[in-house]
């Protein structure tokens, strides 16, 4: 009799010493999204790894402090929409029917598009029966989008200031360069809208005269005939809206018929180390705006920890990295309490919790954000240099 | 359960696109235009919905008669062609679609934003269901219902006079011409009859997915919608759900967790199904099995 009671009181005590164990630290799962295969494969894989060592930095720093004071761990699970609107759609709903609070992604401008229109406009709406559940995008940087739903947030660069204050840094700086020349990835929604929407427009406003613009797509292969076109027009500038792909293929054809303009500007995304691997050696000079570069001991050390992850740190997994820790931020400013039965009241509070922030702090700066959801983020002007990239010029100094 | 739901509706859209290629495929026409009749349909409903405040379902009606009187002006012309020109003459005909609605612009302002066609950018804020009230289940009751009433048109067609002539047609256009069969007449009304299955299947698209584009309907789901009644093979209008849901459902979705390996397994598993069912996954040997069955019970 006396040894079952004491069997008992074991029992109790173990199960108890469990569950008190996990209630001092539960699971607290972050779901990343993107492109991890076909041809803009490499975003999601860069994504993937910033989140984990993001989420390695965080628990080893103790986690996360949840609203009733139990410690959270981070644990990163990253699903391949494979650039496809139905499927992040797909991927997305999947998420949502889990415990998650928060999803990070996509890559792609047209699978943030129809995403963001399927989750709810307006937050508490009750007549609007969209997807009440927030994301927070890294990489799809097509301008506007996050207006789309009060769920969607972006930490994404906005390139309209990028461009605009490039283009009156070059009036000042090289007065000698008159016209400018286009290369579009035009069945792209982020290359074509920042040609059309951005750089022609930022160029003409600059007091540069617009040539016109050679279009190709973003399987192609060939790209002689624009090049040709490139050519012709004979141009100072050649502005390419491109992601390192194509950017590659139009620039190695630019050096096969000896095109050289005065100057060459990229598109934000290209300045990866895509491009680099790519066709360092073309793009020698090739001007790009970015929002991340190693210039700060933050970013010098994000880039060497992503790096352990198998992953490069560049504008867009920077901006995963920093998502994290954002998110780490307003789970505990928030009091998320990160439990099964207040899944619903959780991603309600880290939506209110991303809404109010005024700013955040990024890996190369202040990062502002904006009352549309979207995010000003500090920049720099780079420019390949022996296969590396190198800062030309910080307009924030 | 909303994933599941969502998941149910991916599969019921694919499957009337899957249904629109069977229809054509009776006739032994080897249709990639499918895509492009989901195309216009997409985006008429769409413009219909946003712009002119349409309800959705006459919106869906006009949008299926809007892609079946193009696919009966694509039929006439492609009765010149048979076999492989056939294909290369839809898969053009796709690709003018698909390329026409990356030029097309049509935006009109509603309140403070511009909606409507933007070329290459898309169409967005197609939010019809979401903005009256619909639940991801209910338009997965819709759509599913949608699906029912087209299997239940092609199953009974099939086992009527006119489904023995589109076979007919499809298995001997010769000896069907020889017995009075109006070749023209039937290959044109089977494209047409394809093309608004296409387009009602394109307009739920649209509306589900809340945003389109043009390289939504390029090769790819051109290819998949043929893909997809060869797969379930053509004994029975089943085959195509079957082969929808094995496609969908499992390889795309049920793979998801395997990360890269998944498109390479995608390939690989397409392949063995073909090789081990090459009269597709519900071949006639298996359909003969199945109605003994419930006859049976």
């Amino acid at each position: 009799m006396k040894s079952t009671a004491l069997l008992l009181a074991a029992t109790a005590l173990v199960a108890f010493g469990s569950a008190a164990a996990e209630a001092q630290e539960r699971v607290v799962k972050i779901y990343g999204f993107g492109a991890k295969s076909g041809v803009v494969r490499s975003f999601g894989i860069n994504s993937e790894a910033a989140m984990k060592a993001a989420a390695d930095e965080i628990n080893k720093a103790g986690g996360i402090k949840l609203g009733d004071g139990a410690k959270g761990k981070v644990e990163v699970e990253f699903l391949d929409d494979r650039c496809n609107a139905e499927e992040g759609i797909s991927v997305v709903r999947r998420i949502a029917s889990t415990e998650a609070l928060v999803a990070v992604g996509p890559t792609c401008s047209n699978v943030a598009e129809p995403l963001f229109g399927v989750l709810q406009k307006k937050a508490g709406d009750a007549g609007d029966t969209g997807l009440q559940f927030p994301i927070f995008t890294d990489v799809a940087v097509k301008g506007g989008l996050a207006k789309i739903s009060e769920w969607a947030f972006r930490n994404v660069p906005s390139e309209a200031a990028m461009y605009d204050k490039l283009f009156a840094w070059l009036k000042t700086t090289r007065p000698e360069l008159k016209t400018i020349y286009g290369g579009v990835e035009e069945d792209f929604a982020h290359s074509r809208a920042t040609w059309y929407s951005v750089m022609k427009e930022k160029a003409g406003a600059g007091g540069l005269q617009v040539k016109g613009e050679s279009k190709w797509l973003l399987a192609d292969t060939n790209f002689s005939t624009q090049v040709r076109e490139i050519k012709a027009a004979g141009a100072d500038i050649v502005a390419i809206s491109a992601h390192p792909f194509t950017t590659c293929g139009v620039l190695k054809e630019m050096r096969r018929q000896g095109v050289k303009p005065k100057l060459l500007i990229g598109l934000t995304s290209s300045s990866s180390l895509e491009t680099l691997q790519g066709c360092a050696k073309e793009a020698e000079g090739i001007v790009i705006p970015t929002s991340f570069a190693p210039v700060t001991p933050e970013a010098e050390t994000a880039a060497s920890i992503v790096a352990k992850f198998n992953g490069s740190l560049d504008l867009h997994s920077g901006a995963a990295y920093e998502n994290m820790f954002i998110l780490k931020d307003v789970f505990e400013s928030m009091k998320v309490m990160g439990k099964p039965d207040t899944v619903a009241a959780d991603r309600d509070k880290v939506r209110q919790g991303l809404a109010k922030l005024q700013t955040t702090k990024g890996l190369i700066g202040t990062v502002k954000r904006t009352p549309d959801r979207e995010a000003e983020k500090p920049f720099l002007f780079v420019y390949a240099k022996d296969a590396k990239w190198a800062v030309l010029h910080n307009p924030m100094n | 359960m909303d994933f599941y739901y969502g998941l149910a509706q991916i599969i019921g859209v694919h499957t009337l696109l899957g249904l629109s290629a069977y229809m054509v495929l009776l006739t032994g026409q080897v249709s990639l235009a499918q895509a492009g009749f989901a195309a216009v349909g997409a985006y008429v409903a769409a413009m219909l919905t946003v712009l002119a405040g349409m309800h959705l379902f006459p919106a869906l009606l006009i949008a299926g008669i809007a892609a079946a009187t193009i696919a009966c002006a694509v039929g006439f012309p492609a009765l010149r062609v048979r076999g492989l020109m056939l294909v290369i003459a839809t898969l053009a005909f796709g690709e003018a679609v698909r390329l026409f609605f990356f030029n097309f612009d049509y935006q009109i302002a509603k309140g403070e934003v511009r909606v409507g066609p933007l070329g290459g950018e898309g169409f967005r804020q197609i939010r019809y269901f979401p903005e009256n009230g619909w639940t991801t289940f209910e338009v997965m009751l819709l759509i599913w219902a949608i699906v029912a009433m087209v299997m239940a048109a092609l199953w009974w067609m099939d086992r009527s006079r006119t489904g023995a002539v589109l076979r007919a047609v499809g298995e001997d256009e010769l000896a069907a011409q020889s017995v009075g069969i109006n070749l023209t007449a039937v290959k044109v009304s089977a494209m047409a009859a394809g093309g608004f299955i296409a387009g009602l299947s394109g307009g739920i698209y649209a509306h589900y997915t809340t945003h389109i584009e043009h390289a939504n309907f390029g090769v790819v789901l051109a290819t998949f919608a043929i893909a997809y009644p060869i797969l379930g093979g053509l004994s029975s209008v089943f085959g195509t759900v079957i082969a929808v849901v094995f496609i969908q459902g499992v390889l795309i979705e049920g793979l998801r967790f395997m990360g890269d390996w998944r498109n390479l397994l995608f390939g690989a598993l397409i392949v063995l199904a073909m090789n081990l069912r090459p009269h597709g996954l519900l071949d006639p040997r298996s359909l003969a099995m199945l109605r003994r069955l419930v006859g049976r019970a």
